[in-house]
C-alpha cells in the first residue's frame, strides 16, 4: 500500500515537470502533503496520542492545508496565472526529470546493498525529490516559482527522514516545524513585497546588486 | 543562569514588542547585552558555574570551545547594542520601528546562543535556520529596492543550504544507527560505530548547508549583498558572530569525522574551500566600488582563513581560535565605522566619499587603524594568527600552501588599502570643504573600546586568554 503511495508521489514531480499553472503546482503540494500523511499513519506501529496529533498537524493541517491555502491566496490576489518562459522548454525539463528519476533510484538500490535497512523506493523517490527541486530552481523565472520548489524540497526531505527509522526527539521536530512555517511566512511575505515594489515578479528584476 | 543567553533576549524582545516605546526598546537592547556579557565573563572566570541543570536533559552545554565563541558574540553583541543608540537617532526611528529592530536584533541574538550551546546537532539545525528567519528582517530594514533584494537572496539561498544540511542529518542518522541518537558527546562516542560511506556524505551536505552560512566561496552569494544593505549594526552582527556561530556548527561535526579517523577526507575538503573563498575575495577586492561590500568580501577572506586553519593541526587549531576573535572584534569596529561613513556621506561608493580625514578625524582615525588591524599589521593580534598559521603550515609538512597564502594576504591588502586610504586621504573630489559634524558618543565608543581589546591581546596575550584559546582549540583532536 504504501508503495502504491510512494510512486504517486513520484509521479507528481513529473507532473510538475510538464504543468505551467502555478495554481496547478501548488494543488500538486497539498496533493503530496496529504500523501505524506498517509504513508505517516499507515507506518505507524505503536499508538502514541501525542506523536500522532503532532504528525496530523505537521503534515495534514500545515502541508496539506495551511501553506497551500496561504499561497492560493496569495497568487490568486496577484493575479499569477502561468510560469513565464523558463529557461529550459518543458520537453527537455521532463527528459532532464526523468534521467533524475534514473539516476536517484540506481544510487538508491546500490545504496540498500550496502545498508541493508534502506529502502529503496523511499530512498530513490526522496532523493530524486530533492534534485529535482533544486534544479527547478534554476531553471524557473517566477520567484513564486521558487517558493514552491522550496516546498517541494521540504516535501523530498520529509520522505527521506520517514525512510530513517531512527527517529528525531519531537522538541526537534518541534523545532523543524516551526522553522519551516516561519520560513515560508517569510518568503511570501518578501515575495509580495518585491511583488509591489517592482513591476513584475520575476528573478531578472533582481539583479541590482552584483559586482 | 545558564539560560541567560536564549531567555533573556527572548523574555526581552517579547516585552519590546508589546510596549512599543523608545526607552524601553533602548534599556531592553542595553540589559541583554550587558546580562549576556556578564554571563559569559562571570563563567569565564569561574565565578559562575558552566554546567547546564539536569532538566535540559543534555541538549545544552557549554563547553570551552562554545565559552569562547559566546564571549566573542557577547562582545560583538554589546559593541553593536551601544552603536545602536547613534544609529537610531541618525535615521529618527519612530518609536515602533524601534521596537520592532530592538525585538529582531535580540531574536536573532537569542538564536545565536541557541546555537553556540546545542549539543544536539538537529537542535543546532534548527537555531541556525531561527538565526537566517530573524536576520533576514534586520537586512530588509531600511526597506529600500536594494535592501528587499538583498534579503530576499539571504533567506533564499540560505534556507535551500540549510535544507540540504538537515539532508546531511538524517544522511548521517542513517549511518549511525548504532549510535542512536544525535547528541554530540555520543556521536563522538560511538564515532568509530559510524557507516563511513554515510559518514563522508553527510560530512560534504553539512559543509555545503553550513557553509552557505559561514559564506566561503563557492556559495557565498547572499554574504556581500546582505552585509552592505543591513544597517551597520547588523552588519557588524552578521560578520561578527553570524559567520562564527555557523563555523563552530561546522567544527562539531568536523570532529566526528576526526573521532572516526577520516582527517584525510575532512581535510582535503575543508582546506580546497579554504583556499578558494580567499581566492575569490582577492579578486572581487582589486576591483571594489562600494566601501561595505569590500568589508563583506574581507569576511569571505577571513573564513576562508579559519577554515585553513581547521585543518593544521593543533597549532593552527590556536591560530584558527585567536584569528576568530581577532577578525570578529576588527571586523564589528570596520562595520560600526563604515556606518559613520555613510551617515557622513550617505552613499557606499568609495567614489563618492573623499577626504575623510579633513571632514571627521575621529571616524577616518577609527577606519585607518581598523583596516590596518584587519589586514594583518603588527601589532594587532591578525598578524599574530596570521603568522602562526604560516608557522603551523610547516609543522604539518604542506610549508608549500604558505606561498599561495602569502600570495592572496599581499593582494587582499592591496586592493582593501587602496580602498581605504582613498576614502581616508583623497580629496580631488568636490564637497570635501565643509568640515563634517560630530556624531554622538555612541558612534565612536565601541570601536574605540574594539580597538583597545585588540590592542591588549596583540601586544601581549594575557595569559588568562591564551589558556582560554589553548583549551578551545583543544576541542578537536
Amino acid at each position: 500500500m504504501s508503495d502504491v503511495l510512494i510512486i504517486l508521489f513520484g509521479t507528481m514531480m513529473l507532473y510538475v515537470f510538464a504543468a505551467s499553472r502555478i495554481e496547478a503546482f501548488i494543488k500538486t503540494l497539498a496533493l503530496q502533503g496529504l500523501l505524506l500523511f498517509l504513508l505517516v499513519i499507515i507506518d505507524i506501529h505503536e499508538i502514541v496520542w501525542i506523536n500522532i496529533a503532532f504528525l496530523v498537524l505537521e503534515t495534514l493541517i500545515i502541508k496539506a492545508i495551511a501553506i497551500p491555502w496561504f499561497l492560493l491566496r496569495t497568487i490568486r490576489r496577484n493575479e499569477i496565472g502561468r510560469e513565464v518562459e523558463p529557461y529550459l522548454s518543458q520537453f527537455y525539463s521532463l527528459i532532464i526529470a526523468s534521467a533524475i528519476f534514473v539516476f536517484a533510484f540506481v544510487a538508491a538500490f546500490w545504496a540498500a546493498r550496502i545498508e541493508a535497512d534502506i529502502k529503496p523506493l523511499y530512498f530513490g523517490v526522496s532523493i530524486s525529490m530533492i534534485i529535482a527541486s533544486l534544479f527547478l530552481i534554476v531553471t524557473r523565472k517566477r520567484i513564486i516559482t521558487h517558493i514552491l520548489c522550496f516546498m517541494m524540497l521540504e516535501n523530498g526531505i520529509f520522505l527521506l527522514s520517514l525512510s530513517v527509522a531512527n527517529e528525531m526527539p519531537m522538541l526537534v521536530d518541534l523545532g523543524v516545524l516551526l522553522d519551516l512555517f516561519v520560513g515560508v511566512f517569510l518568503l511570501v511575505i518578501f515575495f509580495n513585497k518585491i511583488q509591489s515594489m517592482y513591476d513584475g515578479s520575476h528573478i531578472d528584476v533582481l539583479t541590482a546588486l552584483k559586482d | 543562569m545558564f539560560a541567560i543567553p536564549v531567555i533573556v533576549p527572548v523574555i526581552m524582545a517579547v516585552l519590546v514588542l508589546f510596549v512599543p516605546r523608545l526607552l524601553v526598546s533602548r534599556i531592553a537592547l542595553l540589559s541583554s547585552a550587558a546580562l549576556i556579557l556578564l554571563y559569559s565573563a562571570g563563567v569565564w572566570c569561574n565565578w559562575l558555574p558552566a554546567d547546564a541543570p539536569q532538566w535540559l536533559d543534555g541538549y545544552f552545554k557549554l563547553d570551552a570551545v562554545g565559552l569562547l565563541f559566546l564571549l566573542i558574540m557577547s562582545v560583538v553583541f554589546a559593541a553593536s547594542a551601544v552603536y545602536s543608540l547613534s544609529y537610531v537617532k541618525e535615521h529618527n526611528l519612530s518609536a515602533r520601528r524601534q521596537s520592532f529592530y530592538t525585538a529582531a536584533m535580540l531574536l536573532f541574538v537569542a538564536a545565536m546562543s541557541g546555537v553556540i550551546l546545542s549539543n544536539h546537532l538537529a537542535l543546532l539545525w534548527v537555531f541556525v535556520e531561527a538565526t537566517t528567519l530573524s536576520s533576514a528582517v534586520l537586512i530588509n530594514f531600511e526597506k529600500n529596492k536594494s535592501a528587499l533584494e538583498a534579503a530576499w537572496k539571504y533567506v533564499f539561498i540560505c534556507s535551500v543550504g540549510i535544507a540540504l544540511a538537515f539532508v546531511g542529518i538524517i544522511i548521517l542518522s542513517m549511518g549511525s544507527r548504532a549510535v542512536g541518537t544525535l547528541f554530540f558527546d555520543d556521536l563522538y562516542a560511538g564515532a568509530a560505530l559510524i557507516n563511513p560511506f554515510w559518514l563522508k556524505m553527510a560530512f560534504a551536505f553539512i559543509l555545503v548547508g553550513f557553509g552557505t552560512k559561514i559564506g566561503v566561496a563557492p556559495i557565498h552569494a547572499w554574504l556581500p549583498d546582505a552585509h552592505s544593505e543591513a544597517p551597520s549594526p547588523v552588519s557588524a552582527l552578521l560578520s561578527g558572530t553570524l559567520l562564527n556561530t555557523a563555523l563552530l556548527g561546522l567544527i562539531r561535526v568536523q570532529k566526528i569525522l576526526l573521532q572516526a579517523g577520516l582527517d584525510d577526507y575532512s581535510n582535503n575538503l575543508i582546506l580546497i574551500v579554504g583556499f578558494l573563498s580567499m581566492f575569490i575575495s582577492a579578486v572581487f577586492m582589486m576591483n571594489i566600488k562600494n566601501y561595505k561590500r569590500m568589508l563583506a568580501y574581507s569576511s569571505i577572506e577571513n573564513m576562508g582563513i579559519l577554515f585553513i586553519g581547521l585543518t593544521m593541526g593543533s597549532g593552527g587549531l590556536f591560530a584558527a581560535m585567536l584569528h576568530t576573535a581577532a577578525h570578529s572584534f576588527t571586523k564589528a569596529a570596520l562595520f560600526l565605522t563604515s556606518g559613520n561613513i555613510f551617515t557622513l556621506y550617505n552613499s557606499k561608493r568609495i567614489s563618492d566619499v573623499h577626504g575623510l580625514l579633513r571632514r571627521e578625524p575621529l571616524t577616518g582615525w577609527l577606519w585607518i587603524f581598523s583596516a590596518l588591524a584587519i589586514i594583518g599589521l603588527p601589532p594587532f593580534p591578525i598578524f599574530i594568527s596570521k603568522f602562526l598559521l604560516i608557522k603551523a603550515f610547516f609543522e604539518n609538512g604542506s610549508g608549500w600552501l604558505s606561498l599561495p597564502f602569502f600570495l592572496i594576504i599581499v593582494f587582499v591588502m592591496f586592493g582593501m588599502m587602496r580602498a581605504v586610504f582613498t576614502i581616508a586621504f583623497n580629496e580631488s573630489g568636490g564637497g570635501v570643504s565643509a568640515a563634517g559634524r560630530r556624531l554622538d558618543v555612541p558612534a565612536y565608543l565601541p570601536q574605540l573600546c574594539l580597538l583597545a581589546l585588540l590592542l591588549g591581546i596583540g601586544v601581549s596575550i594575557p595569559e588568562h586568554v591564551r589558556l582560554l584559546l589553548q583549551q578551545a582549540a583543544g576541542f578537536l583532536p
